[in-house]
């Protein structure tokens, strides 16, 4: 009984050719995977980096923007602060006009006397 | 022409030496002149409060004279406000709305500082200083000429002298504060 069972584990256990193009069938099933990690992991790698780069980049365009709004109102209000000095000054100018022809005496040779 | 100087005619050198004011008031309800501005050829309006003002001198460069004496003049201003108005034709502006204008000048606060009334020309111009608690707050300027209508507000106090100084430059006229020989 022993005998049988050994020969029988023996013909089970027999070593066995693989069949015809197995290797090859592994090893372009390796490469495939390989190929496939490959292809998949550099967007991971770089998503962030691209995300911090685009926020970096938003940050200095906001800032940028605003600097430049600020010039441009900073620049509009001397503008048109210098422009109501000017019309203040031409209106006091008609004032002034006025009053000194006012005081002036209608005939020259009274001046002074 | 009739003049009615309220205080002499150096009123305008007087006011300049009016002490800088503090007070809260001195600014006047300004209608929108929607409808004068339909009808002007050429109109100004400027608001300028306390916060634009100080945005407008960060851009004054204090190494040009010119700009140094425009932030001088102003140093007491906390809001400057100027609707002026140019038309083609004479006396086309309503006078309702300058008299909303004045209702406001007769108040306690605003002293008539000076009427000038030129027949001959037909302006007329009135000065008006906001006094409270004895010091000046405001300055009101009612400009009526024939082809033009010019209102300003000026809060806070703005110092004439050099405002005078600026005379010449930025296409401010020379404002004459001394009595001419």
């Amino acid at each position: 009984m022993t005998i049988d069972l050994e020969k029988q584990l023996r013909d089970a256990l027999r070593p066995a050719a693989p069949p015809e193009g197995f290797a090859e069938r592994i090893a372009a099933r390796i490469e495939a995977v390989r190929l496939r990690r490959r292809r998949l992991s550099p967007p991971f790698v770089w998503v962030p980096a691209a995300l911090a780069a685009s926020l970096v980049l938003g940050f200095v365009a906001l800032h940028q923007w605003e600097l430049r709004r600020e010039q441009q109102q900073g620049l509009q209000a001397r503008r048109e602060l210098i422009e109501a000095l000017r019309v203040t000054g031409e209106k006091l100018d008609l004032a002034y006009r006025g009053v000194s022809d006012a005081s002036r005496p209608a005939n020259p040779d009274d001046a002074g006397t | 022409m009739k003049v009615r100087p309220r205080i002499p005619v150096l009123v305008l050198a007087s006011l300049a030496l009016l002490p800088v004011a503090r007070a809260a008031d001195g600014q006047l309800t300004l209608p929108d002149f929607k409808e004068l501005e339909g009808k002007a050829s050429e109109s100004v309006n400027i608001t300028l409060d306390s916060s634009l003002i100080a945005l407008a001198t960060r851009f004054l460069d204090a190494g040009k004279p010119n700009d140094a004496a425009v932030r001088q003049a102003i140093g007491g201003v906390r809001g400057i406000y100027v609707r002026n108005f140019t038309f083609d034709t004479n006396f086309a502006y309503p006078k309702e709305e300058v008299d909303q204008v004045r209702k406001q000048l007769s108040l306690p606060d605003w002293q008539p500082l000076v009427h000038v009334h030129s027949q001959k020309d037909h302006n007329d111009v009135d000065i008006y200083v906001c006094i409270e608690q004895g010091k000046a707050s405001g300055l009101a300027i009612i400009a009526s000429e024939p082809r033009q209508f010019t209102i300003v507000n000026i809060v806070g106090s703005i110092d004439l002298q050099k405002l005078h100084a600026l005379e010449g430059s930025f296409g401010i006229p020379k404002v004459s504060l001394e009595d001419k020989k």
